[in-house]
């Protein structure tokens, strides 16, 4: 074998490399990102260029209460992955619960948001340039938040089973990049669809 | 799995753990295609796509936790040392210890070198243009306007083409010197890297290459000055400027390039020890 | 956890049957298999592709010709440019990259093995999706084949009511479907390059190669995204009635235009980057020297990456953007010359005093420099919007953008196949044959694609079905068509020296060109775990500094 063919630096013993989960969500966040930025440009730039309505005026109104659910999950998937670094299981386990509990109610809010919409106001994604990109829009950031809570729900179920040991906080780590970015989307969504492009 | 369980091998059994093949990324992968290709078919395959896609995700899911699958793979293939059929490095004799990893080319022309050349090879240029204004009895002014007819489209071309004019003389002048220049720091950047006859080549063969270049062109852009132009008078010029410029440019003192300091040698700055790193000391 | 043994490369690979040898590759998550697969999948493609160019030729050499009809034809520009950008070129760099990048960097396989698998799938199926709708398309509903919309896909060709049928829907699933693969190698290849380097290989330390596969990973991942939200948004119009690109709702046909080409300009880099890796590493093999200016060219190369987002919009000159919009993509463009130059006149610093070897890669590599410099003058001729307005959507736009992909990037790619076809093979491939297929390539491109600008400045336009006679393009146009036969004569002798060296070869040895790189310390063909010690390298050229321990390189860097 040719075992001594490489010989080691030794002033280079110290090798220390970036964790690769890491960094394949930032990569994925940044794929991510850019899908979203066409929509954000799209709903832009189409703002008042309906031909016909419902305007966004007339039929939206800021979901405050969802919008601080949703924000608040960022800070409980923090306190869980914490949790989960000392090696703290059930502490774990209840944030998550919670994160998971505030993303689902995000998105009820959203859910109960196309309903009125769609029944009441009669807007749907055929009707206007504001209802497709609207519901583009917004659908695709539901989407997200759906894949989230998916993967959310996977990992609770192997809490529930006691499966999830401290040394996979490196992977709840990650998952929760994902959720903070889906959370950091939702500003930007909400910024520009209930307050500019009202 | 940590990138560690890679870095070495199983010394007692000679085997390296690689990942396990798996079956279920080219499930998933068919399973999503199918989801779409349901769009354009039939929802019934959409469906098959789904319920393929769902166990490719669960099978992947399963292979990577709760530990990554791995297979042990026999390490029996020997590789052989590292060797190559030109062992010996060369030294050339002709450089001094210090720089044998030299970075080519050694030594350059400073640039005041490639702004002299210029300067004078303006000079016998205007001086051979003046000439043939005089000598073909257009007027001695006659070149100057020409070069600087671009910038007057609304005059007529021929009517005052050999007057004195001094908006031309100005803008004539400027282009002048400014192709002069940037030619002449072309020259002294190029010359040393030329491999022989410097002068033939920057004088002769670069003139004449750079007049059927813009023979070439001018005919498109301007059928009206093409007509003006003498091109004989025109590559005679641009001889006189290239072997000047040439001639100036080469007896100028050569230094040489410090390309193989530290950047912050080159830079003026006072490294303690920067050269004595890099060179590896005289002793080697 | 699997405890089997398996052989690798088993001795009695031809014992054992065949399906067990087509489970084992399908299966498969090596690095190495997946970027061969890859390259056989882009071959059949190339092969496609090629057989399409050469009927769009065969019905342009003369005027009034009547080989295919005109329905035909469009859908034959279409799958041609579509096949070529998304089905040939990307994989094939894909699947080196693959193959190369983990042996560069000193590891054992790509930093998720199994998303690697899955994104050669996606993409292997989506090429699959797109050629079914020869048959799909027709089958099923009896209105469209092909796609013929061409391969950018204006609104509102797009739209419903001008592509019935599912042909539009065919190529949009398809495009979505190759593009989470793309996107799905690209992180893997950035994570791998980030996170899998053997010991002391610092970013300053890396081979270019992995540096420019790394920025054109980056790409990729900024680049195919865009796309992939511009395709969804064409499913939403054509499939729930919405109206992104519906002009008679408001919306906007040069929003497409725009969403498109800020994908499809990226795209040129993500595929020339690949091919400037290439020369990166074959120039200075054969020059027997190092790379010229290293940092200059990894500077260059991020410039190129930050630059190429910013210039989508000359693909638009003639639309009409106004004049402030026109300037700013006038200039951006041509600033993407500036790190091109500097890339090279490094290539030719590195050639220059350098004891020049004219091995078949050598010479793919020395055709390119030449023909990429043209490529990218004509570039910059168009890249000034008058010149723009004159030539747009013509010929010479045609010429312009095959030098750049065929005297560009299919010139180095042919290089990268004869230089690491001994390592991937283990056998060398026949020089003979190598120099008859470069010659034979490099007439038919230069009978080709010179005389294309011609007709181009004549006035003739792009993805004409015909033309009248007596307009001066005649023989042009037959020169041209008469160059595809001495490509399609060359691209035969390639795949003939392909296989036949794959059988008949003599053995390569690990280090047939005396190279400087991590991959060719390892056995050819490589074992699946690449390296049995993982190396530690001090320098860019760990192989020179094991060769030459006297004067080994990281005493200078």
């Amino acid at each position: 074998m040719s075992t001594t063919s490489f010989p080691l630096a030794p002033t280079e013993l110290e090798w220390k490399l970036p964790p690769r989960g890491r960094i394949a969500m930032f990569a994925l966040i940044a794929a991510e990102a850019a899908i979203f930025t066409i929509f954000v440009v799209a709903y832009l730039f189409y703002i008042g260029k309906s031909l016909s309505g419902p305007m966004p005026s007339e039929v939206l109104s800021p979901p405050f209460l969802y919008t601080v659910c949703l924000l608040s999950s960022s800070l409980t998937i923090h306190f869980a992955a914490r949790s989960l670094r000392v090696g703290n299981v059930r502490s774990f386990g209840a944030w998550w619960l919670s994160t998971i509990s505030l993303g689902a109610i995000f998105l009820y809010g959203t859910a109960s948001e196309w309903h009125r919409l769609i029944y009441k106001d009669g807007l749907t994604i055929t009707t206007n340039l504001f209802g497709t990109t609207y519901y583009s829009l917004v659908g695709l950031h539901g989407f997200h938040v759906v894949v989230g809570l998916l993967a959310m729900t996977t990992v609770m179920v192997f809490t529930i089973v006691g499966a999830m040991k401290q040394e996979h906080a490196e992977r709840i780590d990650v998952l929760s990049l994902y959720w903070h970015f889906v959370d950091g989307v939702w500003i930007v969504v909400f910024t520009i669809v209930y307050v500019i492009g009202r | 799995m940590s990138i560690d369980a890679l870095a070495q091998p199983d010394e007692r059994t000679e085997t390296i753990e690689m990942p396990a093949s798996s079956a279920w990324p080219i499930i998933l992968a068919f399973g999503l295609t199918l989801v779409f290709a349901g769009l354009v078919t039939s929802s019934s395959v959409s469906l098959l796509g789904a319920i393929l896609a769902a166990s490719g995700c669960i099978g992947w899911f399963r292979d990577v936790l709760p530990r990554e699958k791995h297979e042990s793979v026999s390490a029996i293939e020997m590789t052989p040392p590292v060797s190559t059929s030109r062992p010996r490095v060369a030294v050339v004799e002709w450089m001094t210890e210090e720089l044998h990893r030299a970075r080519l080319p050694l030594e350059v022309y400073p640039i005041r070198a490639g702004v002299k050349g210029g300067m004078a090879g303006s000079v016998a240029m205007a001086v051979l243009a003046v000439m043939y204004g005089i000598i073909s009895r257009r007027g001695m002014w006659y070149a100057i306007n020409v070069l600087a007819a671009g910038f007057f489209p609304g005059r007529h071309p021929l009517a005052q083409i050999g007057a004195f004019q001094w908006d031309s003389l100005l803008i004539a002048s400027v282009l002048h010197l400014l192709v002069s220049l940037s030619v002449g720091l072309l020259y002294g950047a190029t010359l040393p890297m030329l491999p022989r006859h410097p002068i033939v080549l920057g004088g002769l063969v670069a003139p004449i290459l750079w007049s059927g270049l813009v023979h070439s062109f001018i005919e498109l852009i301007d059928p009206t000055l093409n007509q003006q132009i003498d091109w004989l008078w025109f590559v005679f010029s641009q001889i006189g400027f290239g072997i000047v410029a040439g001639i100036v440019v080469s007896r100028q003192q050569r230094v040489p390039t410090r390309q193989h300091l530290p950047f912050a040698i080159r830079a003026g700055f006072e490294v303690l020890g920067g050269i004595h790193e890099k060179d590896g000391g005289k002793s080697r | 956890m699997s405890t089997e043994s398996i052989a690798w490369p088993s001795a009695s690979a031809e014992s054992r049957s065949f399906v067990d040898t087509l489970h084992e590759w399908v299966t498969t998550v090596d690095h190495k298999r997946l970027g061969i697969l890859y390259i056989i999948y882009a071959l059949v493609f190339l092969l496609i592709g090629g057989i399409e160019a050469a009927i769009i030729r065969i019905q342009l050499i003369r005027p009034h010709n009547n080989f295919v009809s005109p329905q035909v034809f469009n859908r034959l520009f279409t799958m041609h440019g579509t096949t070529m950008i998304f089905f040939v070129v990307m994989p094939v760099l894909f699947g080196f990259a693959n193959y190369l990048i983990p042996l560069m960097i000193g590891a054992r396989d790509m930093a998720f093995p199994r998303l690697n698998a899955f994104s050669f799938w996606m993409t292997a199926f989506g090429g699959l999706l797109l050629y079914f709708s020869l048959v799909g398309a027709n089958g099923l509903y009896g209105a469209g084949n092909a796609p013929d919309v061409g391969w950018f896909a204006y609104a509102p060709l797009t739209s419903r009511t001008f592509s019935v049928g599912h042909s539009t829907d065919f190529w949009t699933l398809a495009l979505l479907v190759s593009g989470f693969g793309s996107i799905g190698t690209a992180i893997n290849i950035v994570a791998t390059i980030l996170c899998m380097r053997c010991q002391g290989m610092t970013l300053a330390k890396m081979p270019l190669f992995a540096w420019l596969n790394l920025v054109m990973a980056g790409l990729v991942i900024l680049a195919v995204s865009p796309l992939t939200a511009a395709q969804i948004m064409l499913l939403v119009d054509r499939y729930l009635g919405g109206h992104f690109f519906d002009t008679q709702a408001g919306g906007s046909a040069v929003f497409w235009m725009h969403f498109f080409w800020i994908f499809g300009h990226p795209e040129v880099y993500v595929l020339v980057l690949p091919a400037f890796a290439f020369a990166s590493e074959i120039i200075p093999v054969f020059s027997r020297k190092p790379i010229f200016g290293y940092p200059v060219m990894v500077g260059a190369t991020v410039a190129i990456g930050f630059i190429s987002m910013s210039v989508w919009a000359h693909h638009m000159f003639t639309v009409g953007m106004g004049a402030n919009v026109n300037t700013f993509f006038v200039i951006s463009t041509m600033a993407i010359a500036v790190p091109t130059g500097i890339k090279i006149f490094n290539w030719l610093a590195t050639i220059w005093g350098g004891k020049i070897e004219f091995k078949t890669p050598m010479l793919f590599c020395i055709a390119f420099l030449f023909q990429f410099l043209i490529a990218g003058l004509t570039g910059v001729m168009m890249s000034a919007a008058p010149f723009d307005w004159q030539l747009g959507s013509s010929y010479f736009v045609v010429a312009h953008f095959h030098y750049v992909i065929v005297g560009g990037i299919l010139f180095t790619l042919f290089g990268a196949f004869y230089y690491w076809f001994p390592k991937m093979s283990g056998r060398m491939y026949s020089e003979t044959l190598g120099k008859l297929h470069f010659w034979l390539f490099l007439i038919g491109f230069h009978l080709t694609f010179d005389f294309m600008h011609i007709p181009g400045l004549l006035g003739m336009p792009r993805r004409i079905y015909t033309y009248e006679p007596g307009r001066g393009w005649d023989t042009w146009n037959f020169i041209v068509t008469i160059g595809v036969f001495f490509q399609a004569a060359a691209i035969v002798v390639f795949l003939g020296n392909l296989i036949w060296s794959y059988f008949r070869g003599k053995a390569a040895g690990n280090d047939p060109w005396d190279a400087w790189t991590l991959e060719w310390s390892t056995n050819s063909p490589p074992p699946a775990y690449n390296f049995y010690t993982i190396p530690s390298v001090q320098s860019r050229r760990p192989l020179w500094d094991l060769k030459h321990p006297d004067d080994p390189d990281w005493k200078y860097e």
